[in-house]
């Protein structure tokens, strides 16, 4: 049991770090995105493209075991770093859309008026335009959080110990192999966690309505 | 000396001429109501103005400063983003439909251009935004978000925070047209107010009363091209061009 709660640590450690870097970098590619710059949105549009063209479980192979042959420099010692990695730049991208569909969804009128009262593009999108995206931007951003939580369960090919992969090597155990109740339990659990904060969340951020 | 002079503007889409040709000056402290029946070009003048559309043809001088300046086949010239920002805060801008920022209160709309472009005090840009809510009625909305106000004190909101930028011009664009009638009176009552303390002022409106009682010059646009100008009484009571007296027709009868 403390095996699977320790586990479980790494589980949610990763999951929340990993969403929280890729909404800031969600929100970089989004704005590059629609950006009329081609060498912002050129780029980004290529970067979405690569990580959701292609699968996670690649990936996380990539950062693990290829990076480090192209680049010794880069030899990322610790699995959880490269996981980390992996699934920060795979998220970005799929957060990526979801914030410029929500970005893009605030009625013109705001920019215009924005821009009409003298603030810049710059201070239009952070002051004026972003905010108000983050209601709408709550929910698929939870979607894709609950979906994190079990991808995560891919980290169990590089060996690192979330749930689901301590979860096995107890469970090859013939006596113990009624660990799986607990284990889904556990991710029961915290999706149910989960869904309550982003619900609270949906609702600070839409108070003003 | 005139605060707006545009000289022989035009704007095309990809697919219609919106403004044609139009020539027009407002003086210091001058109030020119811009009349004219639906997709005459009257928004699309205002917005070239104001820096949202960018022109195809023509000047715009903005307190004598060049603004903008197109020749057909020959180089765009606009000014640089700093310089252009600074020529554009002159100009302040009130919409049809308000656009308040929905997720500040009366009073952060208000303060968010003062405090980010003039670089005022958060206090002193909160005292500017109390002095200006009382001036349009709404001494006791200070922290009320838009969406619990209705429609006419979210146009004064709007006018507030324009007025905050303290323009040397205000261009409304039909701002009461999107409003119950009942509301219409405290909007206009506003900027009849505002028209009296000598601000200079280019309205797109419906409202022939306020054109009547407020203006001292009548535009009438049509097909984007401005069809007569003249002082109110004469305009109403006379109008040359054709399509003046028939849009003045097809008003009355409604
Ligand atoms: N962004 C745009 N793209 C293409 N055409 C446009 C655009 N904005 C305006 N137009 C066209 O330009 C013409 C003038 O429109 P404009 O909105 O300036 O008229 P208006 O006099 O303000 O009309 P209304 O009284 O209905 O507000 C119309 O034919 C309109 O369809
Ligand atoms: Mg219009």
């Amino acid at each position: 049991m403390p095996a699977l709660i320790k586990a479980t640590g790494v589980t949610m450690e990763l999951t929340v770090t990993s969403v929280l870097t890729a909404v800031g970098l969600g929100i970089f590619l989004a704005l590059a995105r629609i950006s009329k710059n081609p060498f912002l949105s050129k780029p980004a549009t290529a970067y979405i493209f690569f990580f959701r063209g292609s699968p996670l479980l690649i990936q996380l192979y990539f950062v693990y075991y290829g990076l480090p042959l192209i680049f010794p420099a880069l030899n990322i010692s610790s699995k959880f770093l490269a996981a980390y990695i992996a699934f920060s730049l795979n998220i970005a991208a799929y957060l990526a859309e979801i914030i410029r569909a929500a970005i893009q969804s605030i009625d013109k009128g705001q920019m215009e008026a924005g821009r009409s009262l003298g603030l810049s593009y710059g201070q239009c999108m952070s002051l004026v335009v972003i905010p108000q995206s983050y209601r709408r931007m709550i929910p698929p951003v939870c979607n894709e959080f609950l979906m994190v939580l079990k991808d995560t369960s891919l980290v169990s090919i590089i060996a690192l110990t979330d749930l689901t992969f301590q979860t096995k090597m107890i469970a090859s155990n013939k006596a113990s192999a009624l660990v799986y109740i607990p284990s889904l339990a556990i991710y029961l659990v915290l999706t149910a966690i989960f869904t309550i904060i982003f619900n609270r969340l949906e609702k600070k951020f839409s108070e003003y309505e | 000396m005139s605060i707006i002079r545009t000289v022989d503007i035009c704007k095309s889409f990809t697919t219609v001429e919106a403004v044609k040709n139009v020539s027009l000056s407002v003086d210091q402290g001058e109030v020119v109501a811009v009349i004219g029946p639906s997709g005459s070009g009257k928004s699309t003048f205002l917005r070239c103005i104001n820096g949202l559309e960018t022109i195809t043809d023509g000047e715009i001088y903005i307190d004598e400063e060049l603004f903008e300046k197109r020749v057909k086949g020959h180089p765009h010239v606009r000014m640089t983003k700093e310089r252009r920002a600074e020529i554009l805060i002159k100009t302040g801008m009130v919409f049809q439909r308000f656009n308040l920022f929905p997720h500040k209160t009366a009073k952060e709309n208000i303060m968010l251009a003062p405090i980010n472009v003039k670089k005022k005090k958060e206090q002193e840009a909160a005292a500017q935004a109390e002095e200006l809510l009382v001036r349009v009625g709404l001494a006791d909305k200070f922290d009320e978000y838009p969406a619990r106000l209705s429609g006419g004190q979210q146009q004064r909101v709007a006018i507030a925070r324009a007025l905050a930028m303290e323009p040397e011009i205000m261009l409304f664009d039909e701002p009461t047209s999107a409003l119950d009638p009942e509301l219409v009176e405290d909007v206009l009552r506003v900027m009849i107010g505002l028209a009296k303390s000598g601000m200079t002022m280019l309205v797109v409106t419906h409202e022939m009363g306020f054109a009547r009682e407020a203006a001292d010059r009548v535009v009438f646009m049509a097909d984007g091209e401005i069809g007569e100008v003249g002082p109110p009484e004469e305009f109403f009571t006379n109008p040359r061009n054709p399509r003046a007296q028939q849009f003045m027709k097809s008003i009355l009868h409604q």
